[in-house]
């Protein structure tokens, strides 16, 4: 088993590795000759499968792979991965590859920093008191440094990661490309905000201490109860709204007792599907196909999704890499978000995959 | 009665309270100690491995400084022979943080245009309180009075003239080592191979063998000489330290905008680092860490016989200071107990010239030619007792009569230790076996 690449744009890297440890740690890594596979399946909350061609993170022509099972599956720790991609900011050459030490697997990364700063240690001129000990070169000049990240991985059998399979999604009712992360984010942290305000109140009907942030009654009856108690503890957050039909059209909301409150995007493109996810002689009995024959100011050509607010921000954290997002309507059931990196649109492999399950009403 | 009062410009409260933000990183309480020339501020942590102290100098950093003791008082001082005085107290640091927090707002009315403090002790006065008066824009003028206790207060002994290896450099190139490290990291291991120096960053904390992915990102910098200001390190030799504690200081060093000098011998023995910078010393001594091999052993032998000649610079001198404990009753550490006597050494007193008690009592502690006695146990815990310093109450590196009180009990390990060379017995044998031979005995 062997795995030796030059990192080719860590930026990315970075930024998806950043994106993925949202969601979850553990993160099973899957190493196949034209593409890596990243996939984080938490226990609760949105699933994530992301597709990133070999060229897209590393030198191609540096990449090397050897298993006998024609891929190197590896269980990492994606925070870990993403905050040692940190040190490759600025760096002239970054290499990754499968080690081991004390028979403990390892991906080590290892940086060569050329230029790590200017430099210039202007301290020399600034303090009086120090500058008869100097000694060393301050001028400004090249600096090499060389930074290796260890982090422990665990090498998976393929036997074990064979049970491990996407979810399989009905035929989405909805497909519509949805618009700016950024927008969308900011607008849905602003919903979370004022739902959780509302139900931090509710906390205080049953005895937990707090300052009052709300005009909460007690004629407050929890409406969502039973989503919120269904595990999620801590990172369980307020539900939003979110529906869209196939006229352009997506609307996010957010309704509790107190508030109703919606944002609706109009003029977005339903893009056509991807024919390696449907197949043609079903296109024409596709349920978004009968979506779009209905009116455009019909109720029932929405398909809706319950999500939790908390969640939903997560996934959004996407956005840092100002992807395209094609996000697919089950109504009533979940949602699924098809993540095209930019530089990647038209091709097929370049895709992170999150699959979002609708809570209940 | 002792009376301590001090004024401070707004430049030196801003330092002050950059200060008292260092040492809440190594303990929740600070110790001052006051003397004629200089206010230290001072901090041990709770496994006291490490010391942070910073010196304040009555001239360059108080607009005006004055102390006066006198022995008919009940306080914590000390009266030291050459007729220095000294008070010393301890204070929570919260609350003096929280004083001093954000009042030195130029942008406001009511910013803070002179602080004094002051402190009267007398013995018929019940309180201890340390009070402190703000003198802010527009006529505010905000008092505060915090209760202070007495303490036993030590401080860790660093001979810098000992040092065998010292570097020098910006603490924003330290900085930026720093970062590359994970927030997880605990320790830190320096190193120097080939001209370069390699900052190693990893964590001794014992993790399940099933959970492979909380094993901590081990992370290594190596940086070139040339980064330094100074480079004076021995080669090959492992030393490590604890991150966090070098945090502490990197980031205090970068807000006072002073090059830290890192000075230290070998592993298990304290290194300290130091930076000075308008009117303030600041000193921090922590424990190291490290194994010596074979090798490193040879090439640091060369060192060893001058280090051993008296007390050395790692040699904590544990006076007990029997003033303050006097009101003190439960001594926040009793020296004695915490590092036990070494065991029975042949080596030890090979290449000592026959020094007095109280240097034979040092080097029971910390002999230089016994730092293999300390290897096995260094992957062990943080705990072990390698790692904690000898502390000296009285913060004078002279050693007063006292300790003489204390030194009986040192004796016999120190006796049995000279015994040690020929035999096993814990006298030392008045004949040799050849000369008992013979009588049937000993045959």
């Amino acid at each position: 088993m062997r795995f030796r690449t030059q990192l080719k744009d860590t930026k990315t890297f970075s930024k998806l590795t950043a994106s993925l440890s949202s969601l979850g740690k553990v993160c099973w890594m899957r190493l196949e000759y034209d593409v890596v596979r990243f996939t984080i399946i938490p226990d609760q909350g949105t699933q994530v499968w992301a597709q990133i061609p070999v060229d897209t993170i590393f030198e191609e022509n540096t990449y090397e792979m050897e298993s006998n099972s024609e891929a190197i599956n590896i269980e990492i720790n994606i925070s870990n991965l993403n905050r040692a991609l940190r040190s490759t900011f600025g760096s002239s050459q970054s290499q990754l590859r499968l080690t081991k030490k004390d028979k403990m697997p390892l991906l080590a990364l290892t940086v060569l920093s050329t230029d790590w700063t200017e430099g210039n240690m202007a301290l020399a001129t600034e303090d009086q008191d120090q500058s008869s000990e100097v000694t060393g070169d301050r001028r400004a000049r090249e600096r090499e440094t060389r930074i290796t990240q260890e982090i422990p991985i665990k090498i998976l059998h393929e036997s074990a990661v064979d049970g491990l399979h996407e979810p399989h999604c009905p035929d989405p009712d909805v497909h519509i490309i949805l618009p700016g992360l950024a927008q969308l984010k900011s607008i849905s942290d602003r919903f979370n905000r004022l739902a959780s305000t509302d139900s931090k109140s509710k906390f205080q009907q049953t005895g937990m201490v707090g300052a009052v942030e709300s005009s909460t009654t007690g004629a407050n009856s929890n409406s969502n109860a039973p989503t919120s108690g269904s595990g999620l503890s801590s990172s369980s957050g307020p539900k939003l709204e979110l529906s869209a039909n196939m006229h352009g059209k997506l609307k996010l909301a957010i309704v509790t007792d107190e508030l109703r409150i919606a944002s609706v995007w109009s003029a977005l493109v339903n893009p056509p599907l991807d024919p390696a996810h449907i197949s043609e002689q079903q296109l024409s009995q596709l349920p978004s196909e009968r979506m779009r024959g209905v009116g455009e100011d019909d109720e029932s050509g929405w398909a809706k999704v319950r999500i939790d607010g908390k969640d939903w921000s997560r996934v959004l954290s996407v956005g840092r890499l100002s992807p395209k997002v094609v996000a697919c309507f089950i109504n009533e059931t979940a949602l699924v978000l098809y993540v095209y990196l930019p530089g990647s649109w038209n091709g097929e492999e370049s895709c992170l995959t999150y699959y979002i399950n609708s809570f209940a009403a | 009665m002792t009376s301590l009062t001090l004024s401070l410009g707004p430049p030196a409260l801003i330092k002050l309270h950059d200060a008292l933000t260092c040492l809440s990183k190594f303990s929740d309480t600070v110790a001052i100690e006051a003397e004629h020339s200089v206010l230290r501020l001072s901090a041990l942590n709770s496994t006291k491995t490490a010391f942070a102290s910073f010196v304040c100098e009555k001239d360059s950093f108080f607009e005006s400084y004055s102390f006066q003791a006198h022995a008919d008082g009940r306080g914590s001082y000390q009266t030291q022979s050459q007729g220095s005085e000294r008070f010393f107290c301890q204070i929570l640091i919260r609350a003096l943080l929280s004083i001093f927090r954000g009042r030195v707002d130029r942008n406001k009315d009511t910013a803070v245009e002179r602080c004094e403090m002051e402190i009267h002790e007398d013995s018929n006065q019940a309180e201890c309180r340390l009070t402190v008066k703000m003198i802010c824009g527009l006529g505010v003028i905000k008092s505060y009075k915090l209760t202070y206790e007495p303490a036993a207060i030590q401080h860790a002994v660093f001979d810098r003239s000992k040092t065998t290896n010292q570097w020098t450099a910006d603490p924003r190139f330290l900085k930026q080592i720093i970062d590359h490290f994970s927030m997880s990291a605990e320790q830190l291991d320096i190193c120097a191979e080939a001209g370069k120096a390699t900052f190693t960053s990893f964590t001794t904390k014992i993790t399940e063998g099933k959970e492979v992915l909380k094993y901590p990102v081990h992370t290594s910098v190596t940086c070139d000489r040339k980064d330094f200001e100074e480079f004076l390190i021995e080669e090959n030799m492992h030393i490590a330290i604890n991150l966090k504690d070098f945090k502490a200081v990197v980031a205090h060093a970068e807000t006072a905008n002073a090059t830290v000098t890192a000075r230290y011998t070998l592993p298990c023995k304290p290194m300290q680092l130091a930076y000075e910078f308008e009117g303030i010393r600041a000193e921090f001594t922590v424990m190291t860490r490290g194994e010596v091999d074979g090798e490193e052993v040879s090439s640091a032998r060369a060192v060893i016989p001058q280090l051993s000649q008296r007390p050395t610079a790692t040699a904590p001198a544990t006076t007990p200071a029997p003033i303050s404990l006097r009101r003190n009753e439960t001594p926040r550490v009793a020296p004695s107990t915490e590092m036990p006597p070494p065991p029975v050494r042949a080596r030890s007193t090979m290449d000592r010239p026959s020094a007095s008690a109280s240097m034979d009592f040092d080097s029971l502690f910390v002999p230089h030619d016994d730092d293999r006695q300390w290897d096995e146990m260094n992957d062990e815990d943080e705990e072990e007792p390698q790692d904690i310093l000898g502390w000296d109450a009285s913060g004078q590196e002279t050693f007063e009569p006292v300790l003489r009180d204390i030194e009986p009990d040192f004796s016999k390990p120190a006796a049995s230790r000279k015994g040690g060379d020929s035999d096993e017995m814990g006298l030392p044998p008045t004949q040799r076996m050849s000369q008992v031979r013979g009588f049937g005995l000993f045959d």
